[in-house]
């Protein structure tokens, strides 16, 4: 199982204010706090946390049928300046980030090392380059293939009654759009 | 407060995270933040925030976990006004 989030920095710096009084406090455990505050580039630091805070709750969202919005119960754990471990509520999620100046991406998994494809291009024609790149591993035109959502939104695709991903993640923020598949 | 003047005040503080005009436009208590507004779920806590500041309450972090819809928004302010 896998989840995935995509920040445009450039958008997250207009977007939001990370200064802005309580919003660490809010989202951030203490011990995030500090690793925050003690970055050299707090406002990347801000957002890696976030993305993988995010890319793991949607693992959890797929997992269970519940929506919630609890950032600090996700608790971050750095074990190299792109990877690290994220805990809820005694799980554990692997997550692998891209961080290249313009954009970070996060990868969540549940399993320490998965297969999975991951693409990070522009916000628009997600769907299709999807359908495209299960088509090349299938072989099953794309014109056959279908998106249906589960109840909170998780997407999973399918050729009639048969699912094609294992897993399935979306992400969008202003500039960019990725999406991350683990195969049947 | 009543409902009415409730749900036209928190339209005034979701309005700068928006993303879908339509529905923040028949906004109603059904209306959920993320699925019908498009509110970036990065911006939710400003959205909480902002209602913390606005009605001089404090959102802890069960009520926020819960703060997905107007409806949700509501109760809970509601709740900690008549608390306080």
């Amino acid at each position: 199982m896998i989840g995935n989030d995509v920040i445009d920095l450039s958008l997250a710096e207009t977007e939001s204010d990370w200064q802005r009084k309580g919003f660490l406090e809010k989202q951030f455990t203490a011990k995030e706090q500090v690793i925050i505050l003690e970055a050299e580039n707090s406002f990347e630091k801000v957002w890696l946390l976030w993305s993988m805070k995010e890319s793991a709750y949607k693992i959890y969202a797929q997992l269970n049928e519940e929506r919630f919005f609890a950032p600090k119960k996700f608790k971050c754990k750095l074990t190299s300046s792109d990877e690290g471990i994220v805990y809820f509520e005694g799980q554990k999620f692997y997550t692998s980030s891209i961080l290249d100046g313009s954009y970070i991406f996060t990868l969540a998994s549940l399993e320490k090392d998965v297969t999975y494809y991951s693409s990070i291009g522009p916000p628009y024609g997600i769907d299709q380059s999807i359908k495209k790149k299960l088509e090349e591993e299938t072989g099953i035109y794309s014109s056959e293939i279908e998106q249906k959502k589960s109840e909170n939104g998780a997407p999973k695709y399918y050729h009639k009654n048969k699912l094609l991903t294992q897993s399935c993640s979306i992400s969008h923020h202003g500039n960019y759009g990725a999406f991350s598949l683990l195969l049947t | 407060m009543n409902r009415e003047e409730l749900i036209t005040s928190l339209k005034k503080i979701v309005k700068p995270y928006i993303q879908d005009e339509e529905a923040f436009e028949n906004l109603s208590e059904g209306t959920d933040f993320i699925n019908d507004l498009k509110i970036n779920s990065a911006n939710l806590v400003d959205v909480i925030l902002d209602v913390e500041d606005e009605f001089d309450i404090e959102i802890d972090n069960d009520s926020m976990e819960k703060m997905l819809s107007v409806k949700a928004a509501m109760d809970i302010i509601e709740t900690k006004l008549s608390a306080s």
